[in-house]
């Protein structure tokens, strides 16, 4: 067998090489095409159907009208990078990876990266339909979309940092938990549930608890005027403009932490 | 050259794996066999690095594998053939792992050629057979051209073909000058295949020798089978008469340390009709169930407590 012989010269693990590879894996799986697709539509059908039922009198910005898909796209978000953190568990390829790359963690921080990359493409996409997808409205009731309203530009741009966010959220999950079905769970409680439930008994307690929710990232998504809305109905702390990008970020970084150190000392089977 | 050196791996209360020591030696097919949970697959999850053992050190060329900067040159690991997503297709499974090494797509194309998989090449693993699974496996296990093989029950699931093609395989290997450890719970698939034959059971080695050993240390024992209408007063005369008695399926015991004329002397003395009897030349499938039968908690240990 001389073939075996002919091999191209030897090369070591890097973490560029891995980051390649990771992005080979996720483009690989036509679910993850669908998923993104998926997304993009539940992000525009969102914001088109919002969109028909905003009134000039309510408050609205043309920023809100856009990004007003977030609330059902997060879960698409969610889901892909759980999907990425808790796949590689569930269907063995943990065997194949973690024997191709043994230090681990080069694994993990590419498939935060990659997963950090789709989530952005994906979520810019999600802009740009949702854009097209609210004329209707605009031509209607709805108010036209206005940057130079205060904090527009910033609302449109914290639609892609929180969905980055939450996809990233998504992979440390399913890296800590390694099921699929655990780790969307825990997501959706904490980023859907555990909100909607506080929200129903206003208080100092269960707003100070609302307000340290990974939740709070879709603060991010919100323009200047509707920020202060939030701010003055709150018993709890008042997160102002950047508030809540912070507390998300605080979460993946807790995660991703307690995520690193199961992948580093436990066993992979 | 793979060393295991008093390696043990308990999951809670549950010991998988229990002092075993071993070398894998280069230019040598190791076989690797025990009854299935025996701890094949616990030894070599841990020599890969992919499970830490409880005790004792796994080394492969002297380092441990966590240590290795470029795994798949040095090591090719074929652990199970689901270890691969199923959405993916069998190319781009061997592209994202070559990719993590540099390796181009030029030799990804080579082992899918090597290895049989062109027809399958682009189709998703999901849909693999536990064959085509196995040779994507050994493809995996090949692309860095190691000087190692790690290989956990290859021929599972092949086809005539495929088993002959991968013993074959495994013998161009080692005749490189490779390392090759390859595990199997068939002793007579290992016996066509491997210089060196590691036997465990329950996690303990039961013997490490060259396949020619373990089929003289039956031989030379000399077994005595016998086929009787009833082998339960037969098998407490002989233990009581010091041989070692193992019962097996259908009324048959196989005697050892007594001989034929033994036996038959026995047979009459507690009034058993003999349907068979004679002395065996071993084979190493019946070393091989001889070392694991104790392990096994066999029915023998039944009889001989009954005698006691």
């Amino acid at each position: 067998m001389t073939t075996v012989r002919a091999a191209p010269a030897r090369t070591g693990v890097s973490a560029a090489r891995v980051l390649r590879a990771e992005w080979t894996k996720l483009t690989s799986l036509p679910s993850n095409a669908w998923l993104a697709l998926g997304t993009v539509v539940a992000a525009a059908g969102t914001a088109y159907g919002l969109g028909l039922f905003v009134q000039p009198g309510d408050g609205r910005s043309g920023s809100w009208v856009v990004t007003s898909g977030f609330v059902l796209a997060q879960v698409g978000f969610l889901v892909l990078g759980v999907l990425v953190g808790a796949g590689e568990h569930t269907t063995g390829t943990a065997r194949t990876t973690f024997a191709t790359v043994p230090r681990r963690l080069p694994v993990l921080g590419a498939q935060v990266v990659v997963t950090a990359v789709a989530a952005l493409l994906t979520a810019l996409a999600a802009l740009g339909v949702s854009v097209l997808a609210t004329a209707p409205a605009r031509a209607g009731d709805a108010p036209a979309l206005d940057l130079s309203v205060p904090g527009a530009a910033r609302a449109l741009l914290g639609f892609a940092l929180a969905s980055v966010a939450v996809a990233v959220l998504g992979t440390g999950l399913g890296a800590l938990l390694r099921r699929p079905a655990e780790a969307l769970v825990s997501g959706v409680l904490l980023l859907v549930v555990g909100e909607h439930v506080l929200a129903m008994n206003p208080g100092r307690v269960t707003d100070t608890l609302r307000a340290f929710l990974p939740s709070s990232g879709a603060r991010l998504v919100q323009d200047d005027a509707a920020l202060a809305a939030l701010d003055a109905a709150t018993l709890g702390p008042r997160l102002g403009t950047w508030g809540g990008g912070v507390v998300v970020a605080a979460w993946v970084l807790v995660v991703l932490a307690a995520a690193a150190y199961r992948l580093v000392r436990h066993d992979v089977r | 050259m793979i060393t295991v050196e008093a390696l043990t791996k308990r999951y809670g209360s549950t010991t998988a794996v229990d002092g075993l020591t071993f070398t894998a030696r280069p230019g040598t097919v190791t076989g690797f066999l025990g009854p299935n949970g025996a701890g094949k697959s616990t030894t070599m999850r841990v020599v890969v690095g992919l499970e830490r053992p409880t005790a004792g050190t796994a080394t492969v060329a002297g380092r441990r594998y966590a240590d290795l900067h470029a795994p798949l040159h040095e090591v090719g690991v074929m652990l199970d053939a689901r270890s691969v997503h199923p959405g993916r297709t069998a190319y781009k499974h061997l592209v994202s792992m070559a990719q993590t090494h540099g390796i181009g797509k030029a030799r990804v194309r080579e082992v899918i050629a090597q290895t049989g998989l062109e027809p399958a090449a682009h189709r998703r693993a999901g849909t693999f057979s536990l064959g085509m699974g196995q040779r994507l496996g050994i493809a995996g296990a090949l692309l860095g051209d190691p000087a190692t093989l790690i290989l956990d029950e290859p021929v599972n699931g092949l086809d005539p073909d495929g088993v002959l093609w991968v013993r074959r395989l495994v013998r161009e290997l080692a005749a490189e000058g490779r390392t090759v450890l390859l595990s199997s719970h068939l002793m007579h698939e290992l016996a066509l295949c491997a210089d060196r034959v590691v036997i465990i059971g329950r996690g303990r080695l039961l013997a490490d020798a060259s396949v020619q050993e373990i089929v003289d240390r039956s031989q030379g024992a000399g077994t005595v089978r016998v086929r009787t209408t009833d082998p339960e007063p037969l098998a407490r005369e002989l233990l009581a008469a010091g041989a070692q008695v193992v019962r097996q399926e259908g009324g048959v015991l196989r005697v050892r340390a007594a001989s034929v004329e033994e036996v038959g002397t026995a047979a009459r003395r507690c009034g058993v009709t003999v349907l068979e009897l004679g002395s065996e030349s071993g084979s190493l499938e019946e070393a091989y169930l001889e070392l694991t039968g104790e392990a096994l908690e066999y029915r023998a240990a039944d009889v001989q407590g009954g005698a006691r």
